[in-house]
């Protein structure tokens, strides 16, 4: 009996020293955290960041980017989500930011983002999207709201016409048969980009050519019908899903000879190998990493259109001024809309102006660029100005 | 250390939670010896032997074997150095095949280019199995499609199979059909023959005299006394075993056999399989109707379909006059029914007594028609708990702590309690003192004195000849003989017709 | 006799312990959580208010859930469910913008996607848990499908986020909860159903022999666990008033570390305990806040899942010791 009780209070132990130690660890990093300091003025701007995607290199570099680089620059201090799932885990991370002190929300996450400004707006903090950008009616309803300091990223627009222009590539270069990766349709950004591979090849879907006619029927196939497809460049194979494509499927395709393999996503990831020894050029939409690095200098990727790490440099900026008291609206007094254009790569050298220049040492969005809009003057012109300049 | 003994245990203690199940108990057993250990449930006999075989291990106390300390850490180390034990409860996994039981965790042996070859497997399996004389068993036959006797014999080769220097056999019997005890003696005289040690448990007297040189009787916890074989006498380790004289008739002793005449369960040229064929059956209010047989007759499925736990192919089955479809309706009729596999069919040990009890008479106890409260359950339970005088801590006690006559007490105690008018009992003597037998029996009495019914099934033809008013034999699922108790038929006449 | 006494009552402090663990762990995690939300420096009013919110949902369903669990099955659909059953509501409202009937439509959702799963599995006589991972995989489909196909570049469906807002208060959340949890205190504690889905769970092959039906309970069983997703859902709806294809995910097994972590046996029977799905929900939800706000993201990604993994072994090895003291005595 003794020795049952003992064992039993031995697991109660050692749950709560588990729970103490590592609650003292917590406290220690926290501590840490709270002495840093690069010489700016004032208490620490402490900034939350909503992410969905935690494991990507794209997503690496992003937070390498603003705890590497922004964070020892300016007397700022970065709070990642672990991976947000949905909406509730969302809003449930702003209000956890909200009542740690966080006076600022950058997102990279989209499950919902008119519950986020709203959740922002009730917790008084500011609130920024990064990667991506609200759907329109959205961003009428929204642009007014005072916490809602604006967008700075790709629209739907623009990831369709990244994809089309990634088609037109190669259709120029002669491409009569392709094959493409949908990624991860229906995620919007990939259906949009494949509605414009498909508008660049030439192709119709379903009669469509237009970019909501052939996106709108993307969404409710979930996918690309082939037999939908109708133009002068035949599409011999589509695939989509993380890692759902068999070898079997790979093959099939290849024996159908394309002369190019479009990506909307991740295509170096999931294909490179097989593509490589098929010998069939490939296009991706991704990042700058030293994975595609490789692909395109000793593969068959022939064409990239990528974010760098750095390229959410100016949303951080227009953050801090707006916690700064700078608010800086448009013309017509909104929040801020500025698209950011997808860097696109065609050779090695090309490709090296974006991965190897811009690192946590020296970014694109140094902070010499940056502090051209990090500033109680800086406006809208000038921030536009800077984004689209680079 | 002064002789040497194949087996010996000194000054062992154990104790769980509250419960002292052994106290300062020493055993000593010689080679070309089969010892007995005998003793009223909860005992202490089965714990003493799961401690020599690794099951368990003692609070205090030291063991040696052949006089080099002994302190197994499982039953598989226990096994490969010597000793070996055969469990009260199936040790065989169902499903697997049985050549797999058989050679559980070591079929390696049997690999061929990292695959095993399920034809050495079996074949090995199976000369074991003809080694026990269990040659009837098809080594490659899922485990799960055999009987429990049959399972029963898979364990045994499991065992025979590492030719133990010491075997212990732990209420195997009951599970078994005299050609299965049968087997079992011949491994037991064989290991006597050679010099090796046997120590078997059984609430069989008559049986443990029969085979054991020696016995030696556990009462709570303690030895109370050993015979050697020219001092057995059966009245005498009764009482050392209860520690008082057996007050009171053990079986009744009338001769007569008179019931009412209203037919309160009835089968109506039922036909299932090869179990039943075109059987007629009848119970009558007030009647103990006793059914034997050999294992495969038929009668332990004529049980379940008298609860309306199988369905007839052909026929129906009549309670009070009315066809009977499942158990619930069987229940309604106020029928209830003991299975032969108590901790399987008729138990749920991880449950405490109040939940197997009550759960049996909820409608006895609802306030309202849905409402249970516990102060009215608490007070049903405790009075089963004390109509049975079941040995426990609390209500609240799981049964599977409870040695096998108390735990057969609380499946009385579900169907008793309320207060069933007519019970099915499928050897419900099984793996029982002789103290609870008794309490059993006579309750069964009173029953029938209340104009209760009962249909007792059984294996044990004294036990029929003791408590019936009419003895139905089956053979090949057909009514073989039927003997009235007023006609004093003896086990004799009643065998012939079983065979 | 003076020692057995003795005895007998350590035996009984010991069952009263094995019977406490879990509230007192609750009770330990939330000290530890307040200390570790003080160490920091942040809110402590807003942290509770947000653990509140995160594990309503996780309690309610989950809730439900153990009447199916105590039956010593397993629904890993729930999640799915969830999803559905909110994809309708969305679905419905904005059609006829009526929130009564919304719920309506939410509640017979929930049920009807948890009773076709115990139906599937009687019919087709498989084991319920393989028709949950059927049915799982059906639902999240069906619902992925209307959602990304009716929300379009937006990811998601939704409705107006007034409808709702007035009701994402404290007040209204506990009383639902708190109502949702007392009948079913009811039914699993008083009354002959629930004594039966323990018992069937304790032993299946006992209770038909002691005339308990098991389709009829599965199916009641599984009535309720749905009542429990439709009320998840609403909530869901509360909190957030749109649904996307990853909406409730992670609930399904969420609930089962849940269930564990409140004290209940994963294989059901007489020890199941309607408690476990409110202390162990909270105590999950607790921990797993406690240890995001210890290491933040940065220590690594998946350090936190780790050390819940490791406290799920810890008490699932606890629990085991408990169950192992008992089998012994015979």
């Amino acid at each position: 009996m003794k020795k049952k009780l003992m064992k039993w209070l031995n697991v109660g132990l050692v749950s709560v020293l588990l729970v103490s130690m590592l609650a003292g660890c917590g406290k220690k990093s926290d501590e840490g955290s709270e002495t840093k300091s690069d010489g700016g003025k004032g208490e620490t701007v402490k900034i939350g960041v909503l992410v969905a995607d935690v494991s990507s290199e794209n997503a690496m570099a992003f937070s390498a980017y603003y705890n590497d680089y922004v964070a020892k620059e300016y007397n700022v201090e970065f709070q990642f989500t672990d991976a947000l799932e949905d909406a509730a885990s969302e809003k449930a991370a702003i209000e956890k930011f909200a009542s740690q002190g966080c006076q600022g929300i950058i997102s990279m996450s989209s499950s919902d983002r008119a519950l986020q400004i709203e959740t922002c707006e009730e917790y008084e903090v500011y609130y920024a999207v990064a990667t991506g950008m609200l759907d329109d009616a959205q961003y009428e309803e929204y642009k007014s709201n005072e916490f809602f300091v604006g967008q700075i990223g790709a629209s739907m627009t623009a990831e369709y016409e990244t994809g089309l222009d990634m088609a037109k590539y190669f259709v120029e270069k002669g491409a009569k048969k392709v094959a493409i990766y949908g990624a991860f349709i229906p995620n919007p950004m990939h259906v949009y980009r494949t509605a414009g591979v498909l508008a660049g090849l030439g192709c119709t879907y379903g009669g469509a050519s237009d970019q909501e006619g052939i996106a709108g029927q993307i969404f409710g196939d979930q996918g690309v019908d082939l037999s939908k497809v109708a133009g002068d460049v035949e599409v011999v194979a589509y695939f989509q899903g993380y890692g759902d494509t068999t070898a079997d499927e790979f093959n099939a395709a290849s024996q159908a000879a394309p002369d190019a393999f479009i990506s909307v996503g991740m295509g170096t990831t999931f294909f490179a190998q097989q593509l490589n020894t098929a010998e069939i050029p490939f296009g991706d939409i991704d990042s700058f990493t030293s994975s595609n690095s490789e692909a395109m200098k000793n593969g068959k990727l022939e064409y990239i259109a990528a974010v760098y790490g750095s390229s959410i440099g100016p949303v951080f900026a227009v953050m801090l001024d707006a916690i700064n008291g700078n608010v800086i609206r448009d013309e017509e007094g909104n929040a801020l809309s500025i698209n950011q254009a997808y860097a696109v790569a065609t050779n090695g050298d090309e490709f090296d102006e974006y991965f190897l220049k811009d690192n946590s040492d020296s970014p694109i969005f140094d902070k010499e660029t940056l502090d051209a809009i990090v500033s109680d003057t800086a406006n809208f012109e000038d921030v536009k100005s800077l984004v689209e300049a680079h | 250390m002064s002789k040497e003994f194949m087996i010996e245990a000194k000054k062992m203690h154990k104790s769980f939670g509250s419960t002292v199940a052994l106290d300062n108990v020493n055993v000593k057993v010689s080679g070309g010896e089969i010892r007995g250990l005998i003793g009223e449930n909860g005992s202490g006999k089965s714990t003493v032997t799961s401690i020599i075989a690794g099951m368990q291990r003692a609070n205090e106390g030291e063991m040696f074997f052949k006089g080099k300390p002994w302190n197994p850490g499982s039953m598989i180390e226990s096994l490969e150095n010597g000793v070996g034990m055969i469990v009260q409860e199936s040790g065989t996994v169902p499903g697997i095949s049985v050549a797999e039981n058989i050679f559980l965790g070591e079929t390696a042996q049997f690999r061929r280019g990292g695959i095993v070859s399920r034809k050495r497997l079996i074949k090995a399996a199976q000369e074991v199995l003809n080694s026990i004389g269990a040659s009837y068993i098809k080594a490659e036959t899922l485990t799960a499609d055999i009987d429990m006797q049959s399972r029963k014999l898979v364990e045994i080769a499991k065992v025979m199979r590492k030719n133990p220097e010491v075997l212990i056999v732990d209420e195997t019997t009951t599970a078994l059909s005299q050609d299965g005890r049968e087997i079992i003696y011949k491994i037991m005289n064989q290991m006597k023959a050679e010099n090796k040690a046997v120590i078997f448990i059984s609430h069989d007297l008559e049986e443990i005299m029969n085979v054991c040189d020696a016995l030696t009787v556990l009462r709570d916890g303690k030895i109370i006394v050993t015979f050697d074989k020219d001092e057995f006498d059966e009245d005498v380790i009764k009482t050392s075993m209860i520690g008082r004289e057996l007050q009171g008739e053990y079986y009744r002793s009338d001769l007569d056999d008179s019931y009412d005449n209203e037919v309160v369960l009835e089968i109506v040229k039922g036909e299932l399989d090869d179990q039943l064929r075109e059987f007629d059956f009848q119970l009558h209010k007030g009647e103990i109707l006793g059914v034997g047989g050999l294992s495969y007759c038929g009668m332990h499925t004529l049980g379940k379909v008298l609860f309306g736990a199988e369905r007839l192919n052909a026929g129906e089955v009549l309670a009070h006059g009315k066809p009977l479809k499942n158990e619930k309706e069987a229940m309604n009729h106020g029928i209830g029914y003991v299975s032969k596999d108590r901790d399987y069919e008729s138990l749920s040990l991880n449950a405490s007594i109040k939940d197997n009890i009550s759960i049996g008479g909820l409608e006895c106890f609802a306030t309202g028609k849905f409402l249970l409260l516990s102060g009215k359950e608490n007070r049903y339970v405790d009075e089963q708990i004390k109509k049975l005088s079941i040995k426990c801590q609390d209500r609240n006690q799981y049964v599977m702590t409870l040695s096998g006559g108390n735990k057969q007490k609380v499946v009385f105690g579900k169907w008793i309690g309320r207060d069933s008018e007519i019970l099915i009992l499928d050897c419900p003597t099984r793996g029982v003192d002789i103290g609870v037998k008794q309490a059993m029996y006579q309750l069964m009495y009173q029953m029938k004195k209340e104009g209760k019914s009962i249909v007792i099934i059984s294996e044990e033809m004294t036990e029929l000849l003791g408590m019936a008013d009419r003895i139905l034999i089956m053979k090949d699922g057909k009514k073989a003989a039927e003997f009235m108790r007023s006609d004093k038929p003896q086990e004799a006449d009643i065998i012939k017709y079983m065979i | 006799m003076v020692k057995n006494q003795r005895k007998l009552n350590k035996y009984k402090i010991q069952q009263m312990i094995v019977q406490f663990l879990p509230l007192v762990a609750l009770v330990v995690l939330f000290l530890v959580f307040c200390a570790v939300v003080q160490t920091k420096g942040y809110r402590l009013d807003m942290y509770l208010k947000i653990v509140f919110n995160e594990g309503i949902v996780l309690a309610v369903v989950a809730t439900g859930a153990i009447f199916i669990y105590s039956l010593g099955s397993f629904d890993i659909s729930l999640g799915a469910a969830t999803l559905f059953s909110a994809t309708m509501g969305v679905l419905n409202y904005n059609a006829f913008e009526n929130v009564p009937l919304m719920i309506v439509v939410i509640g017979v959702s929930g049920i009807g996607c948890s009773l076709l799963s115990s139906i599937l599995a009687s019919i087709f006589h498989i084991p319920v848990f393989v028709a949950t991972v059927a049915m799982m995989s059906v639902l999240s489909a069906v619902s992925a499908q209307i959602i990304t196909s009716r929300g379009g570049a937006l990811g998601g469906i939704s409705i107006p986020s007034n409808v709702l807002k007035s009701l994402d208060v404290p007040a209204f959340k506990i009383v639902t909860l708190a109502v949702f949890f007392l009948l079913c205190l009811y039914v699993f504690n008083f009354t002959k159903i629930g004594r039966r889905e323990k018992f069937i769970g304790g032993n299946p092959v006992c209770a038909k022999l002691t005339g308990i039906n098991y389709n009829k309970h599965a199916i009641i069983g599984f009535c309720i666990a749905g009542l429990s997703v439709g009320l998840g859902a609403f909530l869901t709806l509360v909190y957030t008033p749109s649904v996307t294809a990853t909406t409730a995910s992670s609930l399904g097994m969420n609930i089962l570390v849940a269930i564990v972590f409140g004290g209940m046996p994963i294989s059901g029977g007489a020890d199941s305990k309607i408690f476990s799905a409110i202390i162990g929900g909270f105590s999950y939800i607790l921990l797993d806040n406690a240890l995001e706000l210890i290491f933040d993201s940065s220590s690594g990604y998946g350090i936190t899942q780790i050390i819940s993994a490791v406290f799920f072994l810890l008490v699932v090895y606890a629990a085991s010791m408990n169950y192992r003291t008992k089998t012994l005595p015979r």
